[in-house]
């Protein structure tokens, strides 16, 4: 019988959608910004404050606090005496006094005392919703038991710690996976026309104790090299369907992986007997499985019709007395 | 409780067997291996498999199977049905799997 | 569905190492290893009759967390090495394949029933 090819297109299996090019799925960005969340919970107002605080005495006068708002770009200061936050005056302060020209007048006498703090051991949050209901730039930070005012606050200090925190989780969390390679970045560290590596597994035919072993080889070191599970499910699938093949009808074979970046490639190639009816071999529930298989669990006749299910790409070339070429592909 | 209940309550498709829903169902019996369901299946038993090559008729016919159930919509091969009819053996069709298939027969209390 | 009450249901003995406290999401009934590895998700339990270690690998991509063994099979030393290495807990009932199917069923534990990698047709 002639050798035929057989070409199976993505239009018929369902992993045309999982072949578009990967952009951030929706839930990895309310992940994202859940996480950003989540920290402003966890994280102190210690942690973001600045503990440089400019203050002023209540004896100076509105001069004094020019002074300071124009060489340091504030909006406004707190007024401290013995440590102890006692007021705060405004740029507001300010300018009203330059247009009435009281600029002799002492802070005590102009600052507001009902001043809006935050204690040092609140959660970030608490700050974030405070700049959300007052129009203020920043606030003092007290500390809880002896109310002295050790720190201040601005929305610029809040955006760095939650930036900085979530850069040494990320560091934290890349450093603990060891040995664990990424292939994406291996593709990317040897640029090429075309970088691609390659394992290849021989598979013993009719060796029933091992069947299952290779396919399981090449799902570990697609986890080691950062695929993720889900990523490589369907292409495993398909490897032990392949393999079973070979262990349960042929004399052994070799399943050769290609990897390179978004596609996966596992070619399956023996030397006999050979398919003689690839149509009625890709039809669900035929097998020609001798009977002892099927007491083992296999022969449901399902392994190639699976193959074709689980794949972006699928390609069966066999002929009669030489061999079968199985290849198969996922985009990952 | 009679098979055409079954097919009923369970929206089964009858492939073969139309004239044949009558019988009673006496217990049911899960499983695609051949070997086991001849050890320990009895008389009247509706049998729950995804086999569907032509020894299960003859498998069903030998123990006097009150039909067959086949699941996950498997279509049976040709030589199948045409054995299937000359042993007069029901064969009825699911779409769920064995799993949900015998959890409704159980619930309807065949054991 | 905790392992521990799967356990229960099916008066099942445990075999080698303890997860008592995984949470199970649906259940699985098969013979067939193409079955299972097309029709398993993955957080199930599968109840079959075969104790080779194939079962293992196809559980293992499957996805399956535990494997309850039915009709009293044992599986030998091999198998249960290579369950443990791959994580999936261990068990075994007398029940036959209906009555374990039908009792997790009673109880609510519900079937898998979208293959993988296919869409809904």
């Amino acid at each position: 019988m002639k050798g035929k090819t057989w070409l199976f297109g993505t239009s018929e299996s369902v992993g045309k959608t999982k072949g578009k090019t990967q952009r951030l799925p929706r839930s990895q960005k309310t992940k994202e910004v859940q996480k950003t969340h989540q920290l402003s919970y966890e994280l102190k107002i210690k942690e973001a404050m600045s503990k440089k605080v400019l203050t002023l005495k209540p004896n100076r006068t509105m001069m004094d606090v020019r002074k300071v708002l124009k060489d340091h770009r504030f909006t406004g200061i707190p007024i401290v005496e013995s440590g102890r936050l006692v007021g705060i005056v405004s740029i507001e302060d300010l300018i009203n006094c330059l247009r009435a020209g009281s600029m002799e007048t002492r802070v005590k006498d102009i600052m507001t005392t009902k001043v809006v703090t935050l204690f040092s051991d609140e959660p970030l949050i608490h700050a974030i919703n405070k700049f959300g209901s007052y129009g203020f730039g920043r606030f003092p930070v007290l500390d809880r038991d002896s109310k002295k005012l050790i720190g201040i606050i601005t929305k610029q200090d809040i955006i760095r710690c939650l930036l900085s925190t979530l850069q040494s989780l990320y560091h934290a969390r890349e450093s603990k996976k060891g040995n664990r390679y990424q292939a994406a970045r291996l593709f990317a560290d040897l640029p090429s026309d075309w970088t691609t590596m390659i394992l290849k597994y021989h598979v013993k035919g009719g060796d029933f104790g091992k069947a299952g072993e290779k396919s399981d080889q090449l799902k570990g070191n697609l986890l080691k090299l950062g695929y993720s599970d889900e990523q490589i499910r369907r292409l495993i699938i398909s490897a032990l369907e392949a393999e079973m093949n070979l262990v349960i009808f042929t004399s052994g074979g070799d399943m050769i992986a290609q990897i390179e970046p978004g596609k996966i490639t596992v070619k399956v190639i023996d030397n006999g007997p050979g398919i003689p009816d690839i149509e009625l071999a890709m039809q669900p529930g035929y097998s020609t499985a001798p009977d002892f298989v099927r007491e083992l669990g296999f022969g449901a006749g399902m392994g190639l019709p699976n193959i074709k299910n689980c794949t972006d790409e699928m390609k069966l070339e066999s002929r009669l007395g030489k061999g079968t070429n199985l290849e198969f592909s996922v985009y990952a | 409780m009679k098979l055409k209940e079954l097919v009923k309550s369970l929206n089964l498709k009858v492939l073969v067997g139309m004239d044949l829903l009558d019988r009673d169902v006496t217990g049911g019996y899960a499983s695609d291996m051949l070997s086991d369901v001849l050890a320990n299946s009895d008389k009247g038993y509706v049998w729950v498999t995804m086999q569907i090559h032509p020894n299960v008729p003859a498998v069903a016919s030998t123990k006097d199977l009150s039909g067959i159930i086949i699941v996950n919509g498997r279509k049976p091969e040709a030589q199948t049905l045409t054995k299937a009819e000359e042993k007069k053996v029901p064969i009825l069709l699911s779409q769920r799997s064995t799993y949900q298939v015998v959890g409704r027969l159980y619930e309807l209390g065949i054991r | 569905m905790k392992i521990k009450q799967i356990m229960k249901i099916l008066e099942a003995e445990a075999i080698g190492a303890q997860h008592d406290n995984r949470d199970i999401k649906t259940g699985c009934g098969s013979d067939l290893m193409s079955d299972v590895l097309v029709f398993t998700r993955p957080g199930s339990v599968l109840l079959t009759g075969l104790t080779s270690r194939q079962v293992i690998y196809t559980a293992s991509t499957a996805g399956v967390e535990a494997i309850c063994f039915v009709r009293g099979k044992t599986p030998p030393k091999e198998t249960v090495e290579l369950a443990k290495e791959k994580k999936i807990a261990l068990m075994t009932t007398n029940f036959p394949m209906f009555e374990s199917c039908g009792r997790l069923y009673n109880k609510g534990l519900i079937g898998c029933s979208e293959p993988a990698g296919v869409s809904e047709k």
